[in-house]
């Protein structure tokens, strides 16, 4: 018979309301056997006991539904965000609060780089804490002038380089388009922004930092920051899964010591809606354990913060037009028809409220059209949603993915300039998605920002913004419900229910070990719950000491 | 006739033309392409979103690798599935450069985001964009809450409106369409087109560097969207002021205007280029000269290229002749 372990923890908190609490979990063959207490376990006299975490609460390793393998391979650049962060690697790296610490980190950096020619590229600025000061191609002159300097923001929309760059990539005075902008006297100010400008730069600098995104490192280095923040089951949720990118997934979720299980969306860029339902149909067959495929992913509009979200009226709070559509109204009808009735589950990006209305429409068209009982089609973000909308959401059977991380790192923008007040405090609304039915969860987006789910979860609980404010208190989430949010919500909502998301017999062997208790912390200090590593597939990973 | 030189290696800009196609889905860019890669008047790159809807004879399809589909007349197709710079690097690295690349905007995008490419990158120039409409639908996209905004912005920066299908509408409703677009944006240049068919000829002229490739001499009897000529040469100078004043004020029935100028004070032609309301008017590189002086002496010569509304010849004349430096010699039409 194979080998069984019994893992004794001080509290184990199961999220499966038919057992929540437990202190024994018994594992075979990378699958929880059964859980309950010591008296339960007499039925296994010969397991191997495993009390390293007799001391620490377990729970069901945590879901991150929306993230990106970006958060993999953007680390291994400077990063420069406002806010600290906790690279893959354990290692603690302070935000930075003026454009001069900024500046004085990548000199740092820069002159401690051996190849005097080589491109130092950061990533993270985002000028909105900056009271709208702009970084200038004058402050990254003081990083270097002998060597190409360039910063990408937050938004991954926008690069600030050196004057050295645009010189090397020819963008000067007599540049005169919409995506270089110009300082007082003339010159290119030193932001780029848009696909031409993004063109030259990396056709002038023969080097693209973006394109090379997906390798194995990048894959380690995702999974290693799974470890570090708790979470066993992550999304990779936008992804043309190329032959090369497969082959680096394959190859690394295959190992041994492979500590999470990878859930990829493809996305539908570049192919038909057939292609798409031929594409996905294939690659479902080749799941293995730790890689799955099935969700396709669409993107319908931009973002809030960066004013491309497609709003419903009145707009945007401080009168910019509204947002851009990435897929039109009439083609996202057809093409989430043809995926519905291919039954093909769809993972629908949708920030600004119009966008969330268009995406309705067109699952209830679709619905209409081709009944699907259980379609968990999900709109990522979806966090302008109105009560009327959840309300047709919980009656399509569509779910949400609430981006509940940005309470914190844009609430303040939000109240004051994009939302303003009433609809910021409707932000993310999970309360009213709980309140209503709408299968849900909470997530990072990372690495637009940290992959922390119990951030996310606190987030969602206290509905706090950088400055302090208190946004929308009633959509306020209890523990309970937001632990739910990143663990067996998302599950739910990538149809993995069945596998991952609670502690129950038959799914996987698969925890988050925390030296807390969140049920016995002030809700205010969840965020802060030491994580001591998890577990997959029984397999334990401990998480670096910060 | 002098301007009808055989080819010489003398282009002033070795960069390549390139137009954006732009438009709201199911205005017709597809088809447009598709006659485009048909018809070819030269090597055409087409850089589309997914192969999906282009539809290219069996016959005429030399080899396909996945990304680019090679043509037996020399032009290419390729996809931009892993990004517009990607498949630009693709065409651009090919063993034979393209005479004409023309990229296909999404059908929600913005069409100057690609226009603005073709500024930025030395080995381009911006010929023209293009943008398509349905003109069935038109007004009630214009209207509609939720695209209205995003149609008026692939037409804000257009050099040429292709109102499609306008054998789908009779005439009161092309009136409308017609009203519609000049009340939204005065200036606008427009031509009625039934099935998405390139202008041939306005094509040629944006692809033409020198004046010999200019279509001078495009037969009379294939009539292409009524699209009328109009040639004007004269050893004159004009005054730059008072050029640059008139080129911001031309009929909207002017789609193009190409010409070789002799300014006052200076010592070298200028290239005047006008594609609907957008021209440039800069020195001439010093290696054209030869060519140029070879063609067209000291004279000034304009081709325009207008719409069947197009103010007679006398009209257009007269409009330059206000443009005439004071001192400029009044010399006989050659
Ligand atoms: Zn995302």
């Amino acid at each position: 018979m194979p080998a069984t372990t019994i893992i004794t923890a001080r509290k184990i908190i199961t999220m499966n309301p038919g057992l929540p609490e437990a202190s024994h979990v018994a594992i075979r063959d990378g699958r929880i056997l059964a859980v309950g207490n010591a008296e339960d376990m007499k039925f296994w006299p010969d397991a191997v006991i495993d009390t390293r975490f007799a001391d620490k609460v377990l729970m069901p390793g945590f879901v991150e539904g929306h993230s990106h393998i970006m958060e993999g391979s953007i680390w291994p650049y400077s990063y420069v965000g406002y806010f600290d962060r906790v690279s893959p690697d354990g290692v603690m790296v302070s935000g930075l609060k003026s454009i001069d610490a900024v500046v004085e980190r990548l000199k740092a950096v820069s002159d401690a780089m051996s190849d005097p020619n080589a491109i130092l590229f950061a990533w993270g600025f985002d000028p909105i804490y900056f009271n709208d000061r702009r970084m200038t191609r004058l402050d990254l002159d003081r990083v270097s002038t002998t060597r190409p300097v360039l910063i990408i923001h937050a938004s991954f929309h926008i690069i600030n380089t050196n004057s050295f760059t645009l010189q090397k990539v020819g963008i000067d005075r007599s540049t005169n388009i919409d995506g270089v902008p110009k300082d007082a006297d003339g010159e290119p100010a030193g932001e780029l922004q848009g696909p031409a400008a993004r063109i030259r730069l990396f056709r002038g600098l023969q080097w693209n930092a973006l394109s090379d995104s997906v390798s194995s490192d990048s894959v380690r280095r995702f999974s290693r920051s799974a470890v570090i923040n708790g979470a066993t089951t992550v999304t990779d949720l936008h992804n043309e899964l190329t032959e090369l990118c497969l082959a680096d997934f394959r190859k690394e979720t295959s190992a041994a010591d492979f500590p999470m299980r990878l859930v990829p969306a493809l996305s539908r860029i570049g192919a038909t809606t057939e292609q798409i339902i031929e594409r996905i149909g294939k690659l479902k067959t080749t799941n293995s354990e730790k890689l799955y495929f099935g969700m396709v992913k669409l993107v319908v509009d931009g973002s809030i913060q960066g004013f491309t979200g497609r709003l419903r009226w009145p707009g945007y709070h401080n009168g910019a037009e509204n947002g851009l559509w990435y897929i039109a109204p009439n083609e996202l009808d057809e093409i989430v028809g043809k995926l519905h009735a291919a039954h093909v589950h769809m993972h629908i990006h949708t920030n600004g409220d119009e966008a969330t209305e268009l995406a309705i429409n067109a699952i209830e068209a679709a619905q209409i059209a081709h009944y699907w009982a259980d379609h968990r089609h999900t709109l990522q973000h979806c966090q302008m949603a109105s009560p009327a909308q959840f309300k047709r959401m919980k009656a399509l059977g569509i779910c949400a993915n609430l981006f509940s991380n940005h309470i914190y790192y844009w609430g303040d923008q939000h109240y004051a300039i994009t939302m303003g007040p009433e609809r910021a405090n409707r932000l993310n609304a999970a309360g009213t998605a709980k309140n209503l039915g709408v299968p849900f969860g909470l997530h990072s987006d990372a690495p637009v920002t940290p992959l922390r789910p119990l951030f996310t979860a606190w987030c969602a609980v206290n509905r706090i913004t950088a400055s302090g404010r208190l946004l929308g208190p009633d959509e306020r989430l209890s523990v309970a419900d937001a632990l739910a949010g990143i663990t067996i919500g998302p599950a739910y909502t990538m149809r993995m229910d069945h596998l991952v998301g609670s502690i129950e017999t038959g799914k996987f062997a698969d925890f988050v070990v925390l030296e807390q208790d969140p049920f016995a912390v002030d809700p205010m200090t969840l965020k802060d719950i030491p994580i001591w590593g998890t577990i997959c597939g029984g397999q334990v990973f401990q998480a670096p000491k910060p | 006739m002098i301007l009808n030189a055989p080819e010489q290696h003398a282009d002033q800009n070795n960069a390549i033309p390139l137009t954006v196609i732009g438009g709201f889905l199911g205005a017709g860019k597809t088809t447009f392409l598709n006659h485009l890669l048909r018809q070819a008047s030269c090597r055409y790159a087409v850089l589309v979103n997914d192969f999906g809807a282009v539809n290219v004879d069996v016959a005429l399809i030399a080899s396909h690798d996945g990304n680019t589909i090679n043509l037996n007349n020399g032009c290419i197709c390729c996809t931009m599935a892993d990004g517009l710079g990607e498949a630009l690097i693709r065409v651009l690295s090919a063993p034979v450069l393209p005479e004409h690349i023309v990229i296909e905007a999404s059908g929600v995008g913005d069409p100057w985001q690609i226009a603005e490419v073709a500024m930025l990158e030395p080995d381009l120039q911006l010929a023209a964009v293009i943008v398509l409409a349905d003109a069935e639908q038109l007004p009630a996209q214009l209207a509609d809450s939720y695209i209205g905004d995003t149609v008026r912005r692939q037409l804000r920066r257009a050099d040429l409106l292709m109102l499609n299908k306008i054998d789908l509408v009779d005439a009161a409703r092309l009136q409308t369409a017609h009203e519609t677009l000049a009340g939204l944006q005065p200036g606008l240049r427009v031509i009625e087109t039934r099935d998405a068919k390139p202008p041939a000829m306005l094509m040629q002229f944006d692809h033409a560097t020198t004046p010999e490739r200019l279509p001078l001499f495009a037969p009379e009897d294939t009539p292409d969207h009524g699209i009328q000529r109009w040639l004007y040469r004269r050893n004159i100078r004009f005054e730059r002021e008072k050029l640059e004043r008139l080129l911001d004020s031309l009929p909207a029935s002017l789609l193009r205007l190409k010409g070789w100028c002799w300014i006052e004070g200076e010592n070298a032609p200028f290239l005047l280029q006008m594609t609907g309301s957008r021209w440039s008017l800069g020195a001439t590189e010093k290696s054209s000269h030869p060519l140029l002086t070879s063609l067209l002496g000291e004279d000034s010569l304009l081709i325009g290229l207008g719409t069947a509304r197009l103010p007679e010849d006398a009209v257009l004349t007269a409009l330059f002749e206000s443009a005439f430096a004071k001192t400029s010699l009044e010399m006989p039409v050659a």
